[in-house]
């Protein structure tokens, strides 16, 4: 009797073996494209119902306003201020795309923000709550303008005075209150509900997605990734945004990067970055989005079932903690760069060096670690103790020379600093983000990792666990 | 009791741990050697010295085991409510940079090998350092005493009575080990930074790997090797450590130390092994105690710390109060 009924089983996961050897030899990785058009309100000719344009514009955006970010000339420029404010709140037609564009062999399709998607801005998608990390008490939108008019009449972008790299900071936390925001807080929280953009019904009148399809593609374009980064390895994706490796980049052969499908952004950027150090987390993201994607699909233009959108919700969940943990890592790498960057500085200072490239990289590593802290408060889940214990440990800038740090605005808008805290202390305060964010996020490329060869080293020493006597 | 052997078999297999087996093996040999060489013992009562049933299988050895087995799973429960080396580490590093506003990079200063030497030799001898000291408070402090009492109620020494020891005095080597290995740890990564590795053999520190093949497992055992006197004044012999569980009175808290014995040469509590000296193990006959049993190994000890600390406590004036109601 065992055996009889163990033997079918026996064959049976050969079976299962053999066709998963050549599934994987065989099957090509899935790209996010080409779904079905399924919504039964929709009598045009269109025959796919992918659609993320306005987040693939929206990323120009992005990368272009880093760019004239840091296009100062340490005076009070309104031409550069209202260009800036044109690419973060203007819908205006004819803006052109200032990043990325062509290099050498690496050409890009797109020269226009239109040609990708027209009258799309980002101020209307920033996160809209009080950003604690940043002095002033201000929204997420009063930030950006604040720091769009700082930016306009800095020095390429920096501010000796206070240590504030506007370009990183811009860019770092838009990436949280554009982008992170919108898509874990918005179109993979609310509209996931049961009854918020159904899937039975076009996301808005006459449009050939349904409210589910299109909500789930808008987060897919927040995140980044080019449309076929399952084919790619973590250096592939990363070089892509370096402008690098044009042959993997091509997807479609047509000798051009399309910036819509071809390109790598901001966070899937991130997540290739962590994964050349051995994480998972830029397939693991966009495998959880292609199999969601999937899942609606199938459901053929009905609405979804109680159990299609718990399994669907199962795949928010993967997103959602590994997308926390790819900023969580960037922030991590940024403040193990800041721990570096004082060690540099106290060893010029000690030797009367000229410390100005010193701090001007310390400056821009303290804007990206800033920018991502401020990222993570923009998800809707309140950080609780973490975040407030992350936002003391790094204030409101990074500590100076002299031993002052930004401690808020005054009333005229101007950042005031002082305070008297020493680099070694400020030190300390890295090691203990290191630690927080590890401990906080789970983290595991953990790159700059301070203490982790002290780490390492006690291992070595071996457990001392038991009661021995001498 | 599956959970206990699980965990204490692999010592056998790890290097850093004293009862490992090439560990036993050597001091086997080198026993065998000494009773050969030095002794000019014959074959058969090398033999029989070594494997006398007395001492492997006696009641106190039973007693012995059986404290090893409890322990294991006493300390696996234990474990993570200890103090960890590495929050003393992040402790010791964080304070450095305070201390020194700062990193100053020494790395580039001493070539690689010396680093590691350096760090490999400061972490033995603080190590025995802090052993010495624990150790000799162990006896001195009535309460502490009570529980190092368990390991010389030992009446024949075996290497598992390095076993026999109180759990309560396991949490303290524990926070001693801790304390050391944290401390110096974190100092020498805070100056030297990755240049900094253990030197080992066999996955073990050079220094303890040395001591423990050179028969650190003869400590206890009835084996009494001695060293030449200049050099017991340095490192410890086996034949002095017994000396330690002796129970007559002129060895009563005499050779605290653990791989060295310069500590007890510094402060005073040195004595030197005798040629042939005749030595009983044990508790001295004024100590009650009830020997080798579960009660008296786990329950006494607590019941004396006790009595101990309610007698220390109603000499406070103020607590004068509890003692008259
Ligand atoms: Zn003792």
């Amino acid at each position: 009797m065992k055996i009889l009924l163990t033997r079918p089983g026996l064959s049976f996961s050969f079976i299962i073996a053999i066709s998963l050897i050549f599934g994987c030899v065989f099957a090509k990785p899935k790209m996010y494209s080409s779904f079905p058009v399924t919504e039964k309100s929709y009598n045009g000719s269109k025959k796919d119902s992918t659609s993320y344009t306005g987040q693939m514009a929206r990323h120009v955006l992005h990368n272009s306003l880093k760019k004239l970010a840091g296009k100062g000339n340490g005076k009070p420029n309104s031409a550069l201020k209202a260009k800036m404010l044109s690419y973060y709140s203007g819908k205006d037609a004819g803006r052109e795309i200032i990043d990325p564009t062509s290099k050498g062999d690496f050409k890009i399709k797109q020269t226009m923000v239109d040609q990708i998607s027209k009258g799309k801005n980002l101020k209307g998608k920033t996160y809209k709550g009080i950003i604690n990390g940043f002095p002033g008490q201000m929204t997420g939108p009063e930030v950006f303008e604040f720091m769009i008019d700082k930016a306009s009449s800095s020095n390429k972008g920096f501010d000796p005075l206070t240590g504030y790299n506007y370009p990183q900071l811009i860019s770092k936390f838009m990436m949280g209150a554009v982008f992170y925001s919108q898509a874990v807080d918005n179109y993979l929280d609310e509209k996931m509900g049961a009854d918020n953009k159904p899937n039975n019904k076009p996301y808005k009148k006459g449009a050939h997605y349904t409210g589910k399809e299109h909500s789930w593609d808008e987060a897919f374009g927040y995140f980044g990734a080019p449309a076929h980064a399952m084919a790619l390895s973590a250096k592939q994706a990363y070089g892509i945004a370096k402008k690098k490796d044009m042959k993997v980049a091509d997807a479609n052969g047509d000798g051009m990067i399309d910036l819509y499908t071809e390109m790598t952004y901001a966070h899937a950027y991130y997540a290739a970055d962590s994964d050349k150090a051995g994480t998972k987390y830029m397939h693991t993201i966009v495998g959880a989005f292609i199999k969601g994607r999937q899942l609606i699909t199938e459901a053929n233009g009905a609405a979804l079932t109680d159990q299609q959108r718990a399994q669907l919700m199962g795949y928010v969940k993967t997103i959602k903690s590994n997308w926390a943990q790819v900023i969580a890592e960037a922030a991590f790498k940024y403040a193990g760069s800041c721990y570096k960057d004082l060690e540099k500085l106290r060893t010029i200072v000690e030797s009367n060096g000229d410390a100005s490239k010193a701090f001007a990289a310390y400056g821009k590593h303290w804007g990206e670690l800033k920018g991502f802290l401020m990222a993570l408060e923009t998800s809707g889940r309140d950080l609780g103790e973490a975040g407030v214990r992350m936002n003391r440990l790094v204030g409101f800038g990074p500590v100076l020379l002299g031993g002052g740090q930004v401690t808020g605005i005054d009333s005229n808008g101007n950042l005031q600093t002082g305070g008297n805290r020493s680099m070694g202390e400020y030190q300390v305060h890295m090691i203990k983000l290191q630690k927080l964010l590890g401990d906080t996020f789970s983290l595991k490329a953990r790159k700059n990792d301070v203490t982790s060869n002290m780490a390492g080293l006690l291992e070595t020493l071996g457990s001392s666990l038991a009661a021995e006597n001498d | 009791m599956q959970l206990s052997i699980g965990e204490w078999l692999p010592a056998f297999f790890n290097p850093q741990k004293r009862i490992f087996w090439g560990y036993m093996l050597s001091s086997i040999f080198i026993a065998f050697l000494w009773l050969r060489l030095v002794k000019k013992t014959n074959l058969i009562s090398c033999v029989k010295q070594i494997f006398d049933p007395q001492v492997w299988i006696s009641r106190s050895a039973m007693a012995d085991y059986k404290v090893m087995m409890i322990n294991t799973v006493l300390m696996v429960i234990l474990s993570p409510r200890l103090l960890a080396k590495a929050t003393v580490a992040y402790l010791v590093f964080d304070s450095m940079h305070l201390l020194f506003d700062g990193r100053p990079f020494l790395s580039t200063i001493l070539p690689q090998w010396m680093i590691a030497l350096s760090f490999t030799m400061f972490l033995f001898l603080l190590d025995d350092f802090a052993r010495y000291w624990l150790h000799r408070w162990l006896h001195k402090v009535p309460i502490l005493w009570s529980f190092h009492k368990v390991h010389h109620s030992a009446t024949v020494l075996n290497p598992f009575t390095v076993f026999r020891t109180h759990p309560i005095e396991g949490v303290l080597f524990s926070i001693r080990s801790a304390l050391v290995q944290g401390f110096t740890t974190a100092v020498f990564f805070f100056f030297f930074g990755d240049k900094v590795t253990l030197l080992m053999v066999l996955g073990a520190s050079v220094f303890t790997f040395t001591f423990n093949f050179l028969g650190s497992n003869l400590r206890h055992s009835p084996v009494s090797i001695q060293y030449w006197r200049n050099l017991e004044r340095i490192v410890m012999s086996p034949a002095q450590h017994q000396i330690h569980h002796s129970n007559a009175k002129e060895h009563i808290d005499k050779n605290f130390g653990v791989a060295l014995s310069v500590w007890d040469w510094m402060f005073g509590t040195l004595s030197l092994s005798k040629a042939d000296e005749k030595l009983r193990f044990g508790l001295s006959e004024e100590q009650s105690y009830k020997l080798h049993t579960l009660e008296g190994l786990y329950i006494t000890p607590l019941k004396q710390a006790t009595e101990i600390f309610l007698r220390f406590v109603s000499r406070i004036p103020h607590f004068q109060f509890f003692k008259n109601t």
